[in-house]
């Protein structure tokens, strides 16, 4: 009785992850055949074998994906995926954790140019440290040194010309 | 003889030995380290070889193929983390001699096997990939066409947990290799009016946003686990151990050839296979599971064995065995070269140049091997809370470097997202990554086959090479379901 409890315990009143993703993959398959297809995908006058077309191969891999996900929503709601140790692996992790993540993501994505490889590299790097809650002084001289090395590697060995910044410029 | 003087002009450059050098032994520091992949440490490696000569650049990639296989055994052997799923069959034996303190004799029986099962392989690759590449000269579009849909059955086999998500996750990769420009009407394909997006969607950007921010995200959105240090100890090899082994290790070694040179198959197979083998042979079969040299032998000879022949499809015929394959056949591509028979017919000096540094690549391998049992504790005890914020600068850098856009930036860290999304979802990368390579080759193949029999889709079915491949992809597909269901029997059942 009680193992029966248990295992009803593992599927009952939790969001079926896999229906979920199912779902919105349908939507976004319907949006991509019905609208963007028809949209933004042009279809030159000369074309006459259907399969030759440029919408041919998009849309066939857009059916593919509408399928698939019904599937994938049907088994969803037939067979609910159990409760997985991963789930609770990444439950309760800081906010500061993944903040300082998303901000040094956003530093490079949006300030690399104007700041430059070096400086964005040492601020990001200064925050993913800081995510970690590390101690040692001598690990942040690191988010320094490294940096320098990797944009000077990049110019002198491989010939990348990194932004060099406006503070610099 | 001027051909071969060509080739030594070739191959004998120190750029070439730094290449091969300097890959296996990123190869082995990544894969050792648990967490980082060698499909990872490829991906990031290949904005560096822009700068490179074809040779140099094909063979830093090589190099860290064939280093991270053997990287991922130690961890393995020493924490019980394998480094890549294929040396998962590795710590069956490999771990319980390290707490028996043999750590030492494990991994040395680890990389002497690898070394052996990479020269086979290797040897394979030079016999095979010429032969194979002269039958491919006479496939014409509608046989290269059937080629293509057999290579596309690959998805199945990696698709991981679920057919139907890596389904999903090839399509997607299909509608992402058709933004831009569409190569016959010069049409606008879901560019948005984007001047960024109508030269198609960067190679290295995608690559390293699957591949190496996902591991990040992962990083800083999971609870903190405390860092396992190493140690290497105990004994060494002795020749009478060598000796029981080499029987299993030459046997493991062609399962991993013969594995490996078929599409889709993969590493893990191939050490499953050869562990299996070599416990039904052995006469210390009881001693299988509890810490026998010989099983570690067989296993890395397995999945080692695979590497050199994965090249054979790809230099031969141009289509991707497995991911990392996958990624090299990108490098060709960004250095003006399309692997299959045109490859052997246009640049033979520079493929037998790249078989002679493959062929170094299994010395250096056992040289750099050696090394790293010996400093191993340093190279792995780096923090991950460390490494990985210099791993993103890497990443960012990278990114850059392919157009000095920072539009790059950002689509790497979208596809970063995606891939994080993928593996939160159980759906494999991988799959995407084969549909976004092999989607443009098979609409190629579909209009050219189309335009010069004037729109008959009878052409498609002419021809006992197309009937071959047919036969082929149909076997795969059947094969590769067969084996789907089996696997997700047995812990149903377990």
């Amino acid at each position: 009785m009680k193992q029966t409890d248990i295992n009803h315990s593992e599927y009952h009143g939790r969001v079926n992850p896999n229906s979920m993703l199912g779902a919105a993959l349908v939507i976004l398959a319907c949006i991509f055949i019905f609208y963007l297809v028809p949209q933004y995908i042009e279809v030159s006058g000369m074309v006459k074998n259907p399969m030759m077309s440029p919408r041919f191969l998009p849309l066939l891999a857009g059916w593919m994906v509408l399928l698939c996900s019904l599937i994938l929503l049907v088994n969803g709601l037939l067979w609910p995926p159990k409760h997985t140790e991963a789930e609770a692996f990444h439950a309760g992790i800081p906010k500061l954790r993944w903040v300082l993540m998303l901000a040094a993501g956003a530093v490079y994505t949006m300030l690399f140019e104007q700041l430059g490889a070096i400086t964005s590299g040492v601020i990001a790097t200064f925050m993913l440290f800081l995510a970690h809650h590390l101690r040692h002084f001598s690990i942040y001289l690191l988010a320094l040194l490294f940096p320098v090395v990797v944009s000077l590697l990049f110019i002198y060995l491989l010939n990348v010309p990194l932004p060099a910044g406006m503070l610099w410029e | 003889m001027e051909n071969f003087s060509e080739v030594l002009s070739i191959f004998l450059s120190v750029d070439n030995f730094i290449a091969i050098a300097a890959g296996v032994l990123i190869g082995v520091v990544v894969g050792a380290i648990p967490g980082l992949t060698a499909t990872m440490a490829v991906a990031l490696a290949l904005p560096f070889t822009f700068s490179m000569e074809p040779v140099t650049a094909i063979l830093l990639l090589v190099g860290i193929y064939k280093g991270g296989m053997y990287g991922g055994s130690i961890t393995a052997i020493l924490i019980r983390t394998p480094g890549s799923p294929a040396s998962a069959c590795t710590l069956l034996d490999g771990y319980p001699l390290a707490q028996q303190g043999h750590a030492k004799k494990a991994l040395k029986a680890a990389l002497y096997s690898s070394c052996v099962a990479d020269v086979i392989s290797n040897v394979a690759l030079i016999f095979f990939a010429a032969y194979l590449a002269k039958i491919a000269l006479n496939f014409g579009p509608p046989e290269y066409f059937w080629l293509i849909c057999f290579s596309l059955t690959i998805i199945i086999s990696i698709s991981g947990d679920s057919i139907v998500k890596g389904l999903i996750a090839a399509g997607l990769g299909i509608i992402v290799s058709n933004i831009g420009l569409d190569a016959v009407y010069g049409s606008q394909r879901l560019t948005f009016d984007n001047y960024n997006l109508m030269d198609r969607i960067s190679f290295v950007p995608l690559l390293i946003g699957l591949f190496a921010i996902p591991e990040i995200i992962e990083f800083y959105t999971s609870k903190v686990v405390p860092h396992v240090r190493s140690a290497v100890s105990g004994a060494s090899l002795t020749l009478a151990e060598c000796k029981r082994s080499l029987k299993s290790v030459i046997r493991g070694s062609l399962i991993g050839v013969i594995i490996g040179a078929i599409p889709g198959t993969g590493a893990t197979a191939a050490a499953f296979i050869s562990y299996s083998e070599a416990k039904r042979n052995s006469p210390n079969k009881h001693n299988f599971g509890k810490g026998e040299v010989e099983g570690v032998a067989a296993a890395e000879a397995g999945n080692n064995g695979v590497a050199g022949a994965t090249l054979i499809p790809l230099l031969s015929l141009g289509i991707p065995g497995d991911v990392i394959t996958a990624i090299i056949l990108g490098a060709f591509m960004i250095h003006g070269l399309t692997p299959g028979p045109v490859l052997f017919q246009e640049n033979l000096s520079l493929v037998y140049a790249l078989f002679c540094g493959i062929l170094l690549s299994s010395v250096v391998l056992l040289v750099v091997g050696n090394a790293a049992i010996r400093y191993f504790s340093l190279i792995a005890d780096i923090p991950k809370a460390i490494l990985l914020p210099i791993v993103l600068m890497f990443c960012v850098y990278g990114a850059y470097a392919v157009n000095n856009s920072t539009f790059d930036i950002g689509l790497m860290m979208v596809f970063g997202l995606l891939g994080f999304v993928f593996n939160r979802t159980g759906i494999a990368a991988a799959p995407f990554l084969i549909g976004f390579i092999l989607g443009p080759m098979f609409e190629d193949n579909l209009r050219r086959t189309l335009l010069i029999s004037k729109g008959d889709p009878l052409v498609f079915f002419r021809g006992p090479i197309a009937w071959f491949f047919i036969a082929l992809t149909v076997a795969s597909l059947l094969f590769a379901v067969r084996r789907y269901w089996k696997s997700r029997k047995v812990p149903a059942t377990a």
